[in-house]
């Protein structure tokens, strides 16, 4: 089986969702083209184009981000290729991730040596909410209907639950969301492609509004409108084009898991006869993550994990470390997931700090983890030495997305 | 003339009825149980063999996590106003469901405190009650079918 590495990413600048200007799909261009020339590569060299997009207008009321409505197609258009396989991806938040997958799965069966991963979205303002067209039709899409319960409060239930089941107050929950928040913002402030530059307090944090308790506004990623994009390469050809190969150890795609007891998002109820252990789903993916890379979780130096909410982050790390979840908590309090720490997380600022352009935020993590292992993070530069790095991803409707980077020289 | 009182939404919970009862589904080959009803089974192992028939779930249930939703929401959902209390009840059947609680009190909820059905008004309009479920506490030892 062909090895394949990541040899060049590119962003742009995340801004306010609903922004007109640029179009979606000159986003799309700008940011595809500057992957490209980073990997010093032609349209015509790509045997493929993935993406991962939305195609909903900036005008559109709150709906949710489902369509991924040909942008492959509309991208290899206006760069100009040869044929490419052009291929769509859309699942919700782990679209980036996935997208990446399928560019790793077609270099390591050989159908393609280079491949474009390109992202772009804007994020509608405010709850999501399903569109009525399918809340007429759909009973399962009817929940937000029937029960108002929002994204934020499915989060909110699962922080409370993991309180619970350590035996701890809610208020020890709500402040180490806290501490996450103010810790990714001053990675954030360093990240010249993030929207949000303000550095929090835990004070701050904890004044701000509470949406769904124990969840305050702060601990909630806004909606932004941005992109992102990569470029992957079977082993060879990654080596011609760079001396610092990224390579993808391992790249997994995951979905519910039947007996899951933590209900997923936008669902009426989940469980099955037998209850599993919660956040089964969200373990599922990294266990095979990492036996298709043939590392465990104490070879994971560093972590980018999506996070929509601040808990995402602290549940990332319970289940990619596998380890008791006081560990978790020290870690945290600790201020090790800092660059300074023993496990940096979310250097990049996470999409605490870029909002969440929901169908590429992925993207962010790709391109961190990819900048933290080459050693150009800039002042975000990890302190210890980097080997391997994981990316993980969770989308509505129980959608994940794991990914392994590698040093490949 | 009163107002007629409707589910928010058809096929969640049996109506009108002396005693309402959510509306799900069970596989007659493996037992698995869905809310709402669905018409194939969700059981990975189950041979699918048979479609799932409707089984009304159990009333009571244990409170397995919540949230006080304090925000309102928008546009053609602005009827679920802030703030307001959200619960995942665990019932008998081993299935986790999400739904509206009676108490927005955050102090008198407690995971792991015995909730039951009711059905109750989410909010009205000039025309109609919109009706929905929720779970209320089940405390006092009141006996449920």
């Amino acid at each position: 089986m062909a090895e394949s590495a990541v040899v060049s990413v590119a962003l742009t600048e995340w801004v306010k969702a609903g922004e007109p200007t640029p179009l979606m799909i000159d986003r799309l261009v700008e940011v595809a083209v500057k992957a490209l020339q980073e990997a010093k590569l032609r349209p015509a060299d790509l045997d493929a184009i993935i993406c991962n997009t939305s195609a909903i207008p900036f005008d559109s009321p709150s709906y949710i981000t489902t369509s991924a409505q040909h942008f492959a197609h509309r991208l290899a258009e206006k760069i100009g290729v040869n044929g490419v396989q052009a291929i769509n991806v859309s699942a919700a938040c782990a679209s980036g991730a996935i997208a990446l997958a399928v560019a790793d799965s077609m270099i390591k069966s050989g159908t393609a040596k280079r491949v474009l991963v390109a992202g772009v979205d804007n994020s509608p303002k405010g709850f999501y909410l399903a569109a009525q067209s399918v809340l007429d039709h759909d009973l399962a899409a009817t929940v937000v209907k029937a029960v108002g319960v929002t994204n934020p409060a499915y989060w909110a239930m699962w922080a409370r639950r993991r309180a619970y089941e350590m035996g701890k107050d809610i208020e020890d929950i709500e402040e180490l969301m806290a501490i996450v928040k103010a810790i990714h913002s001053e990675y954030g402030a360093l990240n010249p492609y993030a929207r949000y530059k303000k550095v929090f307090t835990v004070e701050e944090v904890l004044n701000s509004p509470v949406v769904c308790s124990p969840l305050h506004l702060y601990m909630i990623c806004a909606t932004s409108s941005g992109a992102g994009a990569c470029v992957v390469a079977d082993m060879d050809t990654a080596q011609r084009i760079t001396d610092k190969p990224v390579k993808i150890a391992a790249s997994v795609v995951g979905s519910m898991v039947y007996g899951e007891p933590m209900p997923r998002l936008r669902s009426y109820a989940t469980g099955g006869k037998s209850a599993k252990t919660p956040f089964t789903e969200w373990r599922r993916v990294i266990e095979k993550a990492y036996k298709f890379a043939g590392i465990s979780a104490e070879d994971v130096d560093i972590i980018e994990c999506h996070d929509t909410s601040t808990f995402h982050t602290i549940n990332w790390i319970d289940q990619i470390m596998g380890w008791e979840r006081e560990e978790t908590d020290r870690l945290i309090r600790n201020g090790e997931i800092r660059h300074t720490g023993r496990l940096p997380v979310n250097l990049s600022g996470g999409t605490s700090s870029f909002g969440e352009a929901v169908m590429c935020q992925a993207q962010i993590m790709i391109h961190e983890i990819f900048r933290q292992l080459r050693g150009e993070a800039g002042p975000r530069q990890a302190k210890k030495k980097l080997n391997i790095g994981v990316v993980t991803a969770y989308g509505a409707y129980g959608s994940y997305g794991c990914i392994i980077l590698e040093k490949g020289w | 003339m009163s107002k007629k009182a409707i589910p928010i939404v058809e096929g969640l919970f049996t109506w009108p009825s002396d005693n309402p009862r959510l509306i799900g589904s069970k596989c007659p080959v493996c037992g698995s149980i869905q809310f709402p009803k669905s018409i194939t089974c969700n059981n990975p192992e189950c041979d699918h063999s048979k479609p799932p028939e409707e089984y009304l779930l159990s009333t009571e249930g244990i409170l397995y996590s919540f949230t006080i939703h304090h925000y309102s929401l928008r546009g053609p959902l602005s009827f679920h106003q802030g703030p307001y209390a959200v619960g995942a009840v665990q019932l008998p059947e081993g299935i986790i469901v999400v739904g509206r609680l009676t108490e927005t009190d955050e102090k008198k909820l407690k995971i792991g405190m015995r909730v039951r059905l009711k059905i109750d008004k989410l909010y009205e309009d000039e025309e109609y009650i919109y009706l929905t479920y929720f779970f209320e506490p089940a405390s006092g030892g009141e006996e449920s079918g």
